[in-house]
């Protein structure tokens, strides 16, 4: 076992040093004698060659977000075709979506909340239903749910636009005009998406809490003086930072991630679908990472 | 389109945008193509792109440009000098290589630019 470890990690850096050293060993004549040594040094080969190109393709991703954070910071990013494009995106990204987010909010604002005050009414924990909502809808369904909206619309544009872009080689004539990339195309997608989910999380945080006042009202016989003493004697300052932290970590992977995956793209039409198809996936376990790590950083 | 010349000496120069467009629509007035300030690529004809693809080319600070195959570049152009024509007219302070092969060297009889071969 140790033998086939070493020999695993040896193959994992250098392929052929793993071929010297099995002839140096009787287990590889042993192996050969069954004439199974080529099925296994494949696999061996295989899992190595995964492992590097994991390792290869988690590095480059990392060093683009570094490139757009330090771009990010880098106040000649700013230039006049770059903030129009940001209020562009703005406006397609969380301007557009407003009537159909409203709606959302509102509708799943009663229906959920009345869920939550009718659980808690069940279970005798009215003394506690302020922190209940506070906790269940700016910590956790508010960005969430905004964050899942806003990369079904927007991320699956971007991912497509993108890699549109890189298969009209349009991103070529822009590189030959020494045109900038981060700074003209993927600076102000970060941005816009870290602004629309933070801004539409807090918006649907509070059209959400203001439905939740028609059950109670209905359902608790609530006015809305003591509903709304609930909810401001229940808010913290936590809850507010958390609210700002996962909607700020959601917007920026919401647009890094498609971007990232339409640079990625190989040079032809039907590599399109399959780009945005990875994007998504990888998008979505990103949310969902960040959404895991909030909850173990506020058990902590 | 304006958006699309703008572009160049938004970044370059750190241009406001009102101020690159209008310098671009200066540019396609010159060559009496203001009418597609506003269209989007799809709604260009190969010409009109080509003046486009020119203009913003203009746009960069570079002395030499260089025009590679205009006729591949241009569906069903006839006579070069209406395009020459209007280089001219849009570059007269910078220095214009167009390389072509010699298959089209008889689109080019009769014009008044030095030819090398």
């Amino acid at each position: 076992m140790v033998i086939i470890v070493i020999k695993y990690l040896h193959i994992s850096l250098q392929t052929f040093h793993l071929r010297a050293l099995l002839r140096q060993t009787n287990y590889n004549e042993f192996i050969n004698s069954k004439g199974e040594s080529k099925v296994i040094l494949q696999l061996i080969e295989s899992i190595g060659a995964s492992a590097i190109r994991s390792v290869y393709s988690v590095g480059e991703a990392l060093k683009f977000t570094s490139l757009c954070l330090i771009h990010m910071v880098n106040p000649r990013s700013y230039n006049p075709a770059m903030r129009m494009v940001l209020v562009k995106q703005i406006y397609f990204t969380a301007v557009t979506i407003i009537p159909l987010f409203l709606m959302m909010a509102f509708l799943f604002g009663s229906v959920i909340i009345g869920a939550v005050i009718a659980l808690a009414t069940e279970y005798s924990l009215q003394e506690s239903i302020g922190s209940i909502i506070i906790t269940f809808v700016v910590n956790e369904f508010a960005p969430f749910f905004t964050a899942l909206l806003i990369s079904l619309r927007s991320g699956t544009a971007v991912n497509t636009e993108i890699a549109v872009m890189n298969v009209n080689e349009e991103l070529n004539t822009l590189r030959e005009y020494k045109i900038n990339l981060i700074n003209y195309l993927f600076l102000p997608r970060i941005i816009s998406g870290i602004i629309s989910v933070t801004s539409l999380s807090i918006l649907f945080a509070l059209i959400m809490l203001s439905s939740g006042y028609i059950f109670t009202l209905f359902y608790m016989n609530m006015d809305f003086h003591t509903y709304k003493q609930i909810l401001i004697s229940a808010i913290e300052v936590s809850d507010i930072f958390v609210l700002l932290f996962k909607s700020v970590a959601f917007g920026f992977v919401i647009m890094l991630i498609p971007i990232y995956s339409g640079l990625k793209t190989a040079n032809s039409y039907t590599a399109i679908p399959i780009s945005v198809l990875n994007g998504m996936v990888k998008l979505f376990i990103a949310l969902f990472f960040i959404e895991v790590l909030s909850l173990i950083l506020q058990l902590l | 389109m304006l958006e699309n010349i703008a572009l160049i000496k938004e970044v370059h120069e750190h241009l406001a945008t009102p101020k690159a467009q209008d310098i671009a629509r200066e540019m396609l007035q010159k060559i009496s193509q203001e009418h597609i300030a506003l269209y989007r690529v799809s709604a260009c004809s190969a010409t009109e792109i080509f003046y486009i693809q020119f203009i913003r080319a203009l746009m960069m600070k570079e002395e030499h440009i260089m025009i590679v195959t205009p006729f591949s570049l241009i569906d069903n152009l006839r006579n070069i000098n209406v395009i020459i024509e209007n280089i001219k007219i849009l570059a007269h302070k910078k220095h214009i290589l167009i390389v072509d092969m010699l298959s089209n060297e008889i689109h080019y009889k009769g014009t008044a630019c030095n030819t090398v071969k």
